[in-house]
Parts: C-alpha cells; sequence; structure tokens
C-alpha cells in the first residue's frame, strides 16, 4: 500500500464539479455567440475583423502585463477572452482597428492588469476603456455609427473603418483598405433619433441624409427593427433577441446573477413610465440589455450580497433613465455601471446581510452611525 | 434551487454528490477485533481524562479505563477484555497527540454482560443524565460534545423539542442511515428517554428523503406515540448541521454564539441514541460504534460495528482492502473529516467514517485571487461572508474577521466547495478562530 502518497489537504475534501473560473467566461463566450453572429448578419464581416483584432489584442495585453509586473500568465482563465469579445460588442461596427487595438490594451493591460487582475479590478475592464476612448481625441472613431446592411452596396467582406474626408471639416466618411471611400452613410442610432426630438436628421455629421431603411413612416424606429436588429449601434447592442437567449443561457447555468438584470430593468422601466417616455425604444433601442445582463453582472464588479445587489441593479437602473433623459448624451449605460462599479466598494462595507439567527437585521446595519449605536448599547 | 416540497433550513446549502448507494443497502456487520489497540483517553469536548489503570493490569470489556471530574468530560471504558500494555502518546486523527491506552485483546472475547437496572419506564430525569455520563456518551456525529451535558440543560431554557438527526448529509457515509432501518424501536424508545431527561413536549427525528426506507420504518415504530413524530427534510447539505436541522424542523433559527436551547431545542445523533438506549436498558458503556467504511477506494464498502481503539488499516482490511492507489483516506465525511497521512490512526467514539477517495474524485488547485462571483455567499448555511473573511485573515485584520461572521462559521465547507477560485476558505476561518480566541484570552 502506497500510504506515502495519501494527500493531506484540509476539508472539504470534495470540490463542486466543473465549478471554475473557466468554466464561467467559456459561459459568456457561449452565451454571446448568437449576438455575434447577428451582428456580421447585420454589419458584414468587418465585425469579424474588429472582434478578431479585440480578443487578440487583450489576450497579448494580458500575457505582457503579467509578465512585466510578474505574475503567473492566466490565459487559459479566458478572462482576457471575454473581456476582448465585450469591449469589441461596445464599439460601431466601423471603429478602425488600430483604435479597437488601443482600446482592448487600455481594457485588459491597464483596466484589469493595473488594478491587480482578474478580481482586484474595481471597474468592469472594457466599460473603462470604452469610456476613455469615448473622451479621448479618439471619440470620433467611436461614436459614429453606420446603417445596417450597409454591406450590401461595399461587399460582405470589405474591411470598413470611420475616417474624415479631408475636403470637407467635420465630416465622416468610410474608407477601404485600399485607403479610398466607401459608398456607406452614416446613420443615427435609435436613441439618438429620440434624444434629437425624434427627427429624422443625422444628429451626428449633419450634411448626411439619413434614408435609414428601419424607421418608419412617422419617424421612429419600428419596435421590430429595434429588437431583431435591424438599427444603427454598437456590435454587440443590435439584436436584443440574440442577447436574451444569451442571457437565459447564463441564468440557467447560474453564471450570472437574477437579482441585477431584473433590478436594472424593472428600475429604467418604472422610470421611463412614471416620466411618460415610449419605454419600448429606450427599452431596446440602445446598450441597456447588453449592459443589465452582460456587464453589470461582471462578477468582480458588483456587490457580494442580495441587499447590495438590488441596491446596486435598481440604482444602475435609474442612472441609466437620468442619464439618457436629462444628460447630454443619448446613451448612459456604460457611464451608469461603471459610477456604480465604484459605489459597490461601499455597498459591500455597509450593506451586510444578516446572518443566519439573526433574524431582524436593518439594511443599513453596518453604517457607521449603525455601529456606533451598538457599541453604546454594549456599553450600558 | 431544486424544489422538492420538504422541508429545508431557509439559505444556502449545497447538492453534492451523495454516493451512498455504496453501501446504504448493506447491514450492520462485526469488523474484527484486533490484537493491539489504542484507546484515546479524551475522545470528547472538555477536560481530559485520568488513567484509571496501569501497564500490566487485567481489564474486562465495558472496564472505566479512564475518568475525570470535571462536569464536562466523558469517561473511556476498555472495548475488549485483554491486558493493558502500556499508557503512551498517540496520534489521533486529526494530528493531535492525545495519551492513549494500549491494550492487548485476549484471544478469546467474552460477550458484554448485560447488567440490569432500573426498567427504562422508570428511570427519572436525573438517573438518564446519570446513565448517559458514567457510559461515557458522546455526540457520535463527530463534535463527541458530552451526552449527560447537553442532557442538561439551564434551568431558564426549557426544552420543547428533543430532535433526532437522522441526515447523515455528508456524502458516502451510511451508519446512520442502517441504525434507523435496524434499530428504529430502540431509537425511539432513546427518543422517549431523551424527552423525559430534558422535560421536553415532544420528539422529532428529521431524515433527509433520501433515505425513505428508514422514514417507514420510524413512522411505524413512533405511529401508537402521539408525542413523537419523523419528519421528512430535503437532501441538502449541511441539513444535518445541529443548527440548520433545527431550523428545518422547526422554523426557528439559534442566534448567533447562541445553543439549541436558546429555541428550546435539543439535537441528538442517531448513534448516540442507539447508545444511550443500550446504556440504559443493558448498562453498556459506549465503547464499541457503527461506522461507515466506503468510497471507490475501498474494494468492499460496508457499515461495521468497531471496538474504539480499532486502527483504521483493520476496517479496511476487513473491507477488501484498498483499491489501487488512493488519493485520499479520510476519518469522517468527505466534507469534514480529516484526511490521514497513514492508516495507523484508531476510531473512536466520534469517528462516523473512513472514506477513501480515488484521484478522480480530487479536486485540488492552486488558489486564485477572489473573484467576487458571491457563490460562498449564496451556498454559506449561515449566510457569513467567506470570502470576507478570508480577505481579513490575509490582511490580519481580526476584528474584520469576526464582524463578517468567522466566528458563527461551523466549517462546513459549502463555500469551498463551490469556489470557482479554489480558495480554502475553512483553513483561513480555522486560522482567524484560533488568532481571535488568543486575542481574547
Amino acid at each position: 500500500m502506497a500510504n506515502n502518497k495519501l494527500m493531506t489537504t484540509v476539508a472539504p475534501h470534495l470540490h463542486e464539479k466543473g465549478q471554475t473560473i473557466e468554466r464561467a467566461m467559456r459561459d459568456v463566450l457561449l452565451a454571446l455567440t448568437p449576438a455575434v453572429v447577428i451582428a456580421i448578419v447585420v454589419y458584414g464581416m468587418n465585425v469579424v475583423y474588429i472582434i478578431a483584432v479585440s480578443m487578440i489584442t487583450a489576450g497579448l495585453s494580458e500575457v505582457v502585463m503579467r509578465r512585466l509586473l510578474r505574475r503567473k500568465v492566466t490565459l487559459g482563465d479566458l478572462s482576457a477572452m471575454v473581456t476582448g469579445l465585450i469591449f469589441a460588442f461596445l464599439l460601431p461596427p466601423t471603429t478602425p482597428l488600430w483604435v479597437v487595438a488601443i482600446g482592448a490594451f487600455l481594457a485588459v493591460g491597464v483596466a484589469k492588469e493595473l488594478f491587480g487582475g482578474l478580481g482586484k479590478n474595481v471597474f468592469n475592464p472594457a466599460l473603462l476603456a470604452r469610456v476613455a476612448l469615448m473622451i479621448s481625441p479618439l471619440a470620433l472613431y467611436t461614436t459614429k455609427f453606420v446603417e445596417p446592411f450597409y454591406w450590401r452596396s461595399v461587399g460582405f467582406f470589405t474591411p470598413v473603418a470611420t475616417s474624415i474626408d479631408n475636403s470637407v471639416v467635420g465630416r465622416v466618411v468610410y474608407k477601404g483598405l485600399a485607403g479610398n471611400n466607401v459608398d456607406a452613410v452614416t446613420s443615427a442610432t435609435p436613441l439618438s433619433l429620440l434624444k434629437s426630438g425624434r427627427l429624422l436628421v443625422d444628429t451626428v455629421a449633419g450634411a448626411t441624409p439619413v434614408g435609414a431603411t428601419w424607421v418608419t413612416d412617422a419617424g421612429r424606429p419600428s419596435f421590430w427593427s429595434t429588437f431583431l436588429g435591424f438599427k444603427s449601434g454598437c456590435i454587440g447592442e443590435v439584436c436584443i433577441l440574440a442577447l436574451l437567449i444569451g442571457a437565459a443561457y447564463l441564468l440557467y447555468r447560474r453564471t450570472i446573477d437574477w437579482r441585477i438584470p431584473a433590478g436594472i430593468i424593472g428600475a429604467f422601466l418604472a422610470v421611463m413610465l412614471v416620466t411618460w417616455n415610449h419605454p419600448i425604444y429606450q427599452l431596446f433601442g440602445g446598450g441597456l440589455f447588453l449592459g443589465a445582463f452582460f456587464m453589470a453582472t461582471d462578477w468582480v464588479t458588483s456587490p457580494m450580497t442580495r441587499r447590495g445587489k438590488w441596491i446596486y441593479a435598481v440604482g444602475i437602473g435609474v442612472s441609466i433613465a437620468l442619464i439618457r433623459l436629462l444628460g447630454p448624451l443619448p446613451e448612459g449605460v456604460a457611464i451608469a455601471i461603471l459610477q456604480w462599479n465604484v459605489l459597490t466598494l461601499l455597498i459591500d462595507r455597509y450593506i451586510a446581510e444578516p446572518k443566519f439567527g439573526e433574524v431582524k437585521k436593518p439594511w443599513f446595519n453596518r453604517l457607521p452611525v449603525f455601529q456606533k449605536r451598538k457599541s453604546a448599547e454594549g456599553e450600558t | 434551487m431544486r424544489k422538492t416540497g420538504f422541508k429545508t433550513f431557509r439559505r444556502g446549502g449545497i447538492h453534492p454528490l451523495y454516493n451512498k448507494e455504496l453501501c446504504s443497502g448493506k447491514a450492520i456487520a462485526r469488523a474484527p477485533i484486533p490484537s493491539r489497540l489504542m484507546v484515546p483517553l479524551r475522545q470528547h469536548i472538555g477536560a481530559p481524562n485520568e488513567p484509571l489503570v496501569s501497564p500490566g493490569d487485567r481489564v474486562a470489556v465495558g472496564q472505566k479505563i479512564g475518568d475525570a471530574d470535571a462536569f464536562v468530560s466523558a469517561p473511556v471504558h476498555s472495548p475488549v477484555a485483554g491486558i493493558v500494555d502500556a499508557i503512551e502518546d498517540i496520534k489521533s486523527f486529526n494530528g493531535e497527540t492525545v495519551t492513549g491506552v494500549i491494550i492487548a485483546a485476549d484471544a478469546e472475547q467474552p460477550p458484554f454482560e448485560a447488567r440490569q437496572g432500573k426498567p427504562l419506564d422508570e428511570l427519572t430525569a436525573e438517573d438518564i443524565r446519570e446513565i448517559a455520563g458514567e457510559a461515557g456518551l458522546v455526540g457520535m456525529g463527530g463534535a463527541a460534545f458530552p451526552t449527560r451535558v447537553k442532557l442538561s440543560p439551564p434551568e431558564d431554557k426549557p426544552i420543547e423539542s428533543v430532535i433526532i438527526n437522522g441526515c447523515e448529509c455528508e456524502p458516502f457515509l451510511t451508519c446512520d442511515h442502517r441504525l434507523m432501518v435496524e434499530r428504529p424501536d430502540d431509537l425511539v424508545q432513546a427518543l422517549e428517554l431523551m424527552i423525559r431527561a430534558v422535560g421536553a413536549d415532544r420528539g422529532i427525528i428529521g431524515v433527509e428523503a433520501n433515505k425513505m426506507d428508514a422514514v417507514e420504518k420510524l413512522r411505524a415504530a413512533v405511529s401508537d406515540r402521539p408525542n413523537l413524530d419523523v419528519e421528512v427534510l430535503e437532501v441538502k447539505y449541511p441539513e444535518g448541521a445541529e443548527k440548520q436541522l433545527i431550523s428545518a424542523v422547526t422554523g426557528r433559527e439559534v442566534p448567533p454564539g447562541n445553543l439549541p436551547s436558546e429555541v428550546g431545542c435539543l439535537v441528538q445523533n442517531v448513534g448516540t441514541a442507539i447508545a444511550l438506549y443500550e446504556a440504559a436498558s443493558a448498562g453498556k458503556p459506549l465503547y464499541e460504534r457503527v461506522l461507515t467504511v466506503t468510497g471507490p477506494g475501498v474494494k468492499e464498502p460496508g457499515n461495521l460495528i468497531v471496538k474504539v481503539g480499532t486502527p483504521i488499516s483493520i476496517l479496511i482490511e476487513a473491507c477488501g482492502g484498498l483499491t489501487g492507489d488512493p488519493a485520499k483516506v479520510i476519518i469522517g465525511g468527505p466534507m469534514t473529516g480529516w484526511a490521514q497521512e497513514d492508516l495507523d490512526a484508531p476510531v473512536v467514539k466520534g469517528t462516523s467514517g473512513v472514506v477513501a477517495l480515488t484521484p478522480e474524485l480530487i479536486d485540488i488547485r492552486e488558489e486564485h485571487a477572489c473573484v467576487r462571483c458571491t457563490k460562498c455567499v449564496e451556498a454559506c448555511p449561515m449566510s457569513v461572508m467567506p470570502n470576507f473573511i478570508v480577505e481579513a485573515v490575509q490582511n490580519g485584520d481580526w476584528e474584520k474577521a469576526e464582524l463578517w461572521g468567522a466566528l458563527d462559521c461551523f466549517e462546513c465547507g459549502c463555500c469551498t466547495f463551490t469556489c470557482p477560485a479554489y480558495i480554502p476558505h475553512v483553513e483561513y476561518v480555522r486560522k482567524a478562530k484560533a488568532e481571535i480566541a488568543t486575542l481574547k484570552g
């Protein structure tokens, strides 16, 4: 009997089958696949080029940064791949590839690894990189949206990138690889249409007529086109149905907590109804579902307790609504989630769940004021 | 969560693979008696015993060989007839060194002679406590708390319900299951004795829904006793943890830092109950117990009645030996038991099983930083914050560790079981408990 080979680790001696970080990351990649497929159909192979560059850059950034920081390279946990894919999802389908690469590096190299690596990052890496680009000089390349099925005029496989027309200052055009201008049309997203008073004007470039086929006669985006994906927008937010299929899979696998999307969408809908805004376009027009199911649910940057999750989720929902209704931007999902990523630090510190046997415990029992009262009670 | 319709505790818990079918159908058999037994003098929580015998002394079956004056203690009895060989330090199952009595067993073992005492019906509460104390009874689910102490609840905390813990929620183990199937009437009599000892109104036997054969037998046994009931509980680990069981059966939660008497409950293990019955009806002290020898690493898993002091190597041999190269041999259940370096450790009163795990069941990886997935928080039956305790321990912040619930943790291991980052929370919690205890003096 080879007794000397017996292992003597501490209990428990069993581990839940397949409960690993890789599995969760693989689940997310799989859940995003339907949305990738629809994005390719709507926006052409350009989407694939962007996703490939984003994921490869994300992976390389992780390897390089971890080597530099003398950490063990953990590419196998697939978290860099997920960040790369989600970052690509947040971009317009004609983002130049070099801008994609810079952003993916910012996401994984800076927002994740410089913060301490997976588990230590305060912000959702993809979102932080996205907002960083939005407020940088590269903003132009990441805020221009092309109309759906533009590839019918330029070719399905033709790489296309947002560029600036040298002859007209501020005019956006699309260029092919060879540097030639491509016959694609800049278009408004449903939300920017709403923001600009529901009129058929290209709110971005001004001069280009929209001619958007997915807009109804009344000048509003039709319900089915926003839900199924025949609209302008970021790569990932195009088809709500595809996102919901992926989200259902993640919920079934218990990779994400249902409370977060439920709280976000519920609170958002409530604000929209109270303020008498048409909820359908607000719900399906932008990145709400992508954010609620795939970004706000990020393990690392969301709260630990059920109570905390509800506060976080409702907070995000309300923040998105306020930004969209009152702010200057048509879209507010990214900023809202980042804002609550920071507040998660506070939520986790002060919102504790009652322990077993503590039946009645106030929600904010860990706030300093309660702690003081408790210690005062202890002294008397 | 799987909805089963059966009662369970409020929050948390996990569903490991139970693997009970390896031996849930195997009748209890008697294990061989080794020629040399190592009987630790301390097999309980509380004051250690002083030896009552010296090397060279002849001992009889059931003779008291160690005792202490303290209230919180339990005497130890000789499991065999034989001669005391030595009194020396032995290594216990949990790695601690304890004083033990080494007994060379006679080749011929006389059977234990039953002593006829008062009839069961005439025993008073004080008699029952005395019997439990004299017989050296301890909690046989693993904690090994002296039963006499447990049967003496504080005056100001009346006990309403005595609950027999028939959950056996640890994977692989089946000894309590077999006892319930084979000796339901003895168990019910023991429950009546316990109810009398603490002046309770009713008795409940809580059994997980994966042991319906035991439930049927027990229901038949309690059918003519209106104050007793059998409650079928959801199959979920740790259903059989004391506080979780009370919560499942009565819906009451024992407040942090309190004992079950706070909510008017007393919980006893099946094995302990049977031992109390044997002590009360035949004067038999606790020197042998039923345990399960199982796991894919054992050739013929089974439920054995084993003398205390038997090295586990004898039991494994009795079960056909080990298959190939087992990766771990565990004393206790695989969720809370102790992995053994070798097979020399002796069986004690609290040993509920010996489980041999093969490499394919072992999943140990390098610890990753916490990814805050909240699976530990969701799995925790005590609703503490396992990952925050780990973080506090890593930072040496013992106050925080206590704030997040380190002292409420009873180390069931649900958090570690489900952790995708493979963080050994239980190890950290033990460290925190030790440090906090030192700080508090």
